[in-house]
């Protein structure tokens, strides 16, 4: 605890929101048609405006873009964050409780009964991710309370079931495959505003974990020695789990699967600022977010007019990265 | 002592692995000798043509139970009067009306070796792509395979001429192609002399994606007095930037819609109402039946595209 109270907990925050808008800078200045810092601030200042093709491109592509991705990329680190120190697991991702193959199951089926992709797939999508967060939670209810251990195995073994679902439904469907692939592969392509609009409801959710900071330090001890401190550890379990699950349905239902950040960005920000939730949190959120706008921003600039799988990207920039920095943190 | 111990484990491991390599590559040399032997037999007057993959096709005598694995191919069969020999088609095959009774092999992507196998079929259409695979397993059975595949407008001719010679309907054949040359000399002769009309070609729109070069559909755009903005992209079927769209604004836009793809409002798609093809009403929806599939139906596929990319043209006729 004191070690925690000792290390400054804004500098970092700071310096994380600093990165966040240099990129958020730079990806709505780069792209095919490549606009100066000038041109971009007469832009903002001038809002969306009709008969200007460089307002079209900035307003109608790539600002809701940027904005998706930068949103998804923060909910998902944060997702990372709380379930990784509630189940005590490094290896856990946003997408182990099952939520995220729910979510693919619902736009799945969105996509095979042909509805239209907003809303209704991704309602689809997000109702799939949360159904799937209450079956693994009955399953992992034991006389009040929930044994992370088997919230855990649930949630796999849900996400097994929904993907042989999703396979199933592919290959009945099979004029939809391509839809789904691409569905499942993740992508911030031809996002507009509507996708925004969803993505904003993370916000509330990736608030909430910060007011639990303490909470979330003192679980890292386990759930003995927090009762023993006075947390309320099934009431702040409950909570956070619905807020990760909440997010990571969110996130995967505007931009469908994008591996990586919600499993790497957590340790990146850990051997960074440790493992103290005051600065763990905020930092992960900006740091996701700064981590997503780059890696879309190389999606769709390296070979433009192409575009690479998002999630490819977030592997490259991140895969490296983090072996930097876990042998660096290990001093080998 | 336990370093040696782990240098021989490693040593053993790798033998292994050495041998296992050596197996394999034995037995793929081996399956294609087996390939090799019945197509060397001699005999008085075999069939020889060379498929749209570059390899040689013989038939000792026309093709009497011929099985389709696209769509494409079902239909040039039963155009070039071929389609009493179909003994099997996939589960996509919706044209003509008779191809839809024929039995099934299995969709597009994932036909049945064995059930193809089982209707005992002395010539196999398939497409490229993904069915390269199934091509050798088709041969180490002993069934001939022609693929499909042309890259440009007179490829699909001289494809149909093909198949039309290895199923002994060439009369049927001529007829055919003699009609896709026809429209494509009718398309050149209206449009020939007017300016290249900018063209974007959607082929998928979730992720956006386009005809690229090298494709018969990108020969098409050409031939109907378009210049493709796809062709820029890179072959085959790229995915395209939505910001380069906007940036390259092409005069008329037409997506593609069938089974695989629903455009959908194009016009309320994010910094689409900016475009040229937008305001000037130049957005066309075409059914990818009529450009997809390399067959005989391209002939009106391509007078639709003439269509949409030169109005002008079919105006004054």
């Amino acid at each position: 605890m004191t070690r925690i109270a000792r290390t400054g907990t804004w500098p970092g925050v700071l310096l994380a929101a600093g990165v966040l808008a240099a990129c958020l800078v730079l990806a709505l200045a780069l792209g095919p048609v490549s606009l100066s810092i000038g041109r971009l601030w007469e832009l903002v200042t001038a809002g969306p405006v009709q008969g200007d093709l460089e307002n079209a491109i900035f307003w109608q592509i790539r600002m809701p873009r940027v904005l998706v991705a930068s949103l998804v990329g923060a909910a998902l680190a944060v997702a990372g964050v709380v379930l990784q120190d509630l189940f005590l697991n490094p290896l856990t991702d946003p997408y182990v409780t099952g939520v995220s193959s729910g979510a693919a199951l619902g736009a799945t089926i969105g996509i095979v009964l042909h509805l239209s992709n907003l809303p209704w797939t991704t309602v689809l999508a997000i109702v799939g991710g949360l159904g799937t967060l209450v079956l693994v939670w009955m399953a992992a209810r034991r006389r009040g309370r929930i044994d992370i251990f088997v919230l855990l195995l649930a949630g796999v073994t849900i996400s097994y079931l929904a993907s042989a679902v999703v396979t199933v439904l592919m290959i009945r469907a099979s004029q939809d495959m391509y839809a789904i692939v691409y569905w499942l592969m993740g992508s911030f392509s031809g996002r507009g505003w509507p996708d925004v609009e969803i993505a904003l409801f993370a916000i509330p959710f990736m608030i909430v974990p910060l007011f639990f900071t303490r909470e979330m330090d003192i679980l890292l001890q386990g759930e003995k020695r927090a009762l023993e401190l006075g947390v309320e550890v099934e009431r702040t379990k409950r909570l956070l789990l619905v807020t990760a699950g909440v997010l990571t349905a969110l996130a995967v239902s505007v931009s469908g699967i994008i591996g990586f950040v919600g499993l790497v960005v957590p340790h990146i920000v850990r051997l960074l600022v440790g493992p103290g939730h005051r600065s763990l949190l905020p930092v992960s959120l900006l740091v996701g977010a700064s981590m997503m706008v780059v890696a879309d921003l190389l999606s769709r600039t390296v070979i433009s007019p192409n575009e690479i799988p998002v999630g490819v990207v977030t592997t490259f920039v991140g895969a490296p990265l983090f072996v930097y920095l876990l042998r660096r943190g290990r001093g080998v | 002592m336990s370093r040696t111990r782990t240098g021989r484990l490693t040593a053993a491991l790798l033998l292994t692995a050495v041998l296992a390599l050596g197996a394999v590559a034995l037995s793929a040399c081996g399956s294609g000798d087996d390939t090799a032997s019945p197509s060397a037999s001699p005999s008085s007057g075999p069939i020889t043509v060379t498929d749209d993959s570059g390899a040689e096709v013989t038939l000792e005598q026309a093709a009497t139970r011929i099985v389709s694995m696209a769509p494409a191919n079902t239909e040039i069969a039963y155009a070039i009067g071929a389609g009493d020999k179909m003994v099997a088609g996939t589960s996509y095959d919706d044209y003509p009306e008779e191809a839809t009774s024929l039995p099934k092999i299995g969709d597009f992507a994932n036909p049945s070796v064995e059930k193809i196998a089982s209707y005992q079929p002395d010539l196999v259409l398939a497409a490229g792509g993904i069915q390269d695979k199934l091509r050798r397993r088709l041969e180490e059975l002993g069934v001939k395979v022609y693929v499909v595949d042309p890259t440009a407008y007179d490829g699909a001719i001289a494809t149909i001429e093909n198949v039309g010679k290895l199923a002994g309907a060439d009369a049927g054949a001529a007829k055919v192609t003699d009609e896709m040359t026809a429209a494509q000399m009718e398309v050149q002769a209206s449009v020939g002399d007017l300016e290249k009309a900018t063209t974007f070609l959607e082929i998928y729109n979730k992720p956006l994606m386009t005809a690229g070069s090298g494709t018969f559909i990108d020969d098409m755009i050409m031939i109907a007095g378009g210049e493709n903005i796809g062709a820029e992209a890179g072959s085959g079927f790229p995915n395209f930037s939505t910001e380069v769209l906007v940036q390259k604004d092409p005069t008329v836009y037409i997506a593609d819609s069938g089974s695989m793809s629903e455009p959908g409002d194009i016009e309320k798609r994010a910094g689409f109402s900016e475009l040229t093809a937008v305001k000037d009403g130049r957005v066309y929806v075409i059914d990818d039946n009529l450009i997809a599939r390399p067959g005989p139906r391209l002939a009106e596929g391509l007078k639709k595209l003439a269509e949409m990319i030169h109005p002008e043209a079919s105006a004054d006729q």
